[in-house]
């Protein structure tokens, strides 16, 4: 596998991400207001209870924020894909002296890559904030979050191809979005979700974003309630990572076989 | 008035063309209430005579009609991107027939997709009195109508998708950040300490607050939240503004084409 060839597919769906300007500038206007106002005022609300568990609320939401736009931005690469299917980019694709096998891993690691070039700086603001416990620990959790994006793109790649349909596609992103960010830790801590029903909690403890989220406020000082061993998130979101990076490669590249995308 | 009904059959012929994306925005809509709002009940109960989750279900109802009824700017925006208007000046009716049907026909589709929730509501609140269900109804409809207005104004002033969505977002976040839908007036008070203040004050007059507190004023019993004709005031003036901004801007969309 040409090392180069693999950058050229990588370097091509960062620059296709540019094209997004008008949705990223949306994204970062929904950071913004996530933080500065839904958090500001909700840490108001639930101050009485958080505080007695040593947590700010507003911290923890802002390290929450933070992971769930790296997840809605890594899933930006399934829009790219049915844009080509329908488009006849996939044509011009295969023509190409990359193998698929370069073409199909380039562009689940391109996927991840952009977003965390994209979340990047707001990851640097949001470290301004909570600040740094541990530069190791930040180390550590960098790149379990990189990793994190790489499975997410990957997740993203085999739910597009797996789907005829753009729109269908649209709508089951949007669903899966609404009950993969409320069953995590991203917007509370795992004891308020055991004690308000024991099942979310359950799943959550399954959930990509519980431990991308801890991770983080664990590098940041802010971790407050954290229900796990960090060693166990960074498995967790290693497994995350190969299982549907494999699974995103085999599956888009039995796709690009005969014609499969038409 | 018959061309208007027939612009409004013709919109909900549409609507229920997106019913997986209505599947989508149910989900969406019981995720909140389900998940995130029972999980907030138990952050927030140490606050006295406080529910959240009884809370929030009116606000959800509010944003259950902003998200349905805000779905026809979308859908002329694709038709002026795609020339289909061309195809609906042909049909015997004038164009400001054809603007308001559209932007009445927004309004109900929201109405209609609200249904549900606001009876939610009431199984899960109480159930209002006739007077008080008719006038939670007419306020509704006039935030409907308003929403659509405005989604309607936004979708002729661009012909490109990704803009009308950025706008589209921009508005929301500040309708729903800056309003009671998510959480109590008393505790938005917070920005103004933050040097916020302007966004307290448009919190206040802002349709949704109005349209969520007076729903919860005839739902809850919590003297927090007391009717007051002002709510109604409120939200119907910013229907008035809106319907004519829209029903202008598409009659002038259509001229120019």
């Amino acid at each position: 596998m040409g090392l180069k060839k693999l950058w050229l597919v990588i370097e091509r769906d960062m620059r296709m991400f540019i094209q997004y300007k008008f949705l990223l500038i949306m994204r970062g206007i929904w950071f913004v207001a996530q933080v500065a106002l839904f958090g500001l005022v909700v840490n108001k609300m639930v101050e009485g209870t958080t505080e007695s568990l040593g947590i700010s609320y507003f911290y923890y939401y802002a390290a929450g924020v933070t992971i769930i736009t790296l997840y809605s931005t890594a899933m930006f690469i399934g829009y790219d894909i049915f844009e080509e299917a329908e488009h006849g980019v996939f044509e011009y694709l295969l023509t190409l002296p990359v193998s698929r096998r370069e073409l199909v891993l380039g562009r689940s690691i391109g996927g991840g890559l952009r977003s965390f070039i994209y979340v990047g700086p707001l990851l640097v603001v949001i470290l301004l904030i909570l600040g740094v416990s541990n530069p190791l620990h930040l180390l550590v959790a960098v790149a379990s979050l990189f990793l994190f994006a790489f499975g997410v793109s990957g997740m993203s790649i085999t739910l597009a191809v797996a789907m005829k349909s753009g729109d269908k596609y649209d709508i089951l992103i949007g669903v899966l979005d609404a009950l993969i960010v409320r069953l995590s830790t991203t917007m509370y801590p795992m004891l308020y979700m055991q004690q308000a029903m024991p099942a979310y909690a359950a799943i959550a403890n399954f959930n990509p974003l519980t431990y991308a989220s801890d991770l983080f406020r664990w590098a940041t000082g802010t971790e407050g309630f954290i229900q796990f061993n960090p060693l166990i998130s960074v498995l967790g979101l290693f497994i995350f990572f190969l299982g549907f990076t494999f699974v995103g490669v085999v599956f888009y590249e039995r796709r690009l076989e005969g014609g499969n995308w038409q | 008035m018959k061309a208007i009904l027939h612009v409004i059959e013709y919109d909900f012929k549409n609507f229920f063309r997106y019913r997986w994306f209505i599947i989508g925005l149910i989900t969406m809509n019981l995720a909140d209430l389900f998940i995130s709002a029972v999980v907030f009940t138990q952050m927030t109960k140490n606050i006295p005579n406080f529910d959240y989750f009884q809370f929030f279900a009116p606000g959800l109802a509010v944003l259950g009609l902003f998200a349905s009824a805000f779905m026809i700017g979308r859908e002329i925006n694709m038709e002026v991107r795609r020339e289909i208007h061309h195809y609906l000046l042909s049909l015997p009716m004038t164009r400001a027939e054809l603007a308001i049907g559209r932007v009445l026909a927004g309004g109900l589709r929201g109405m209609l997709y609200m249904t549900p929730l606001l009876i939610t509501n009431f199984i899960v609140l109480r159930f209002p009195t006739l007077p008080q269900i008719l006038l939670i109804l007419l306020t509704l409809l006039l935030l409907a109508v308003g929403i659509s207005g405005v989604s309607i104004s936004i979708a002729v002033s661009t012909t490109s998708f990704e803009k009308f969505v950025t706008a589209r977002g921009v508005i929301y976040y500040l309708l729903f950040f800056c309003s009671s839908v998510f959480y109590p007036m008393s505790i938005i008070q917070v920005l103004a300490t933050k040097g916020l203040g302007n966004l307290v004050l448009f919190a206040q007059i802002n349709p949704l607050t109005n349209g969520a507190d007076m729903i919860r004023s005839f739902l809850l019993d919590s003297p927090d939240y007391v009717f007051s004709p002002l709510m109604l005031l409120d939200v119907a003036i910013f229907s008035m503004i809106f319907v004519f901004i829209a029903t202008f801007a598409y009659m002038k969309v259509l001229q120019r084409h």
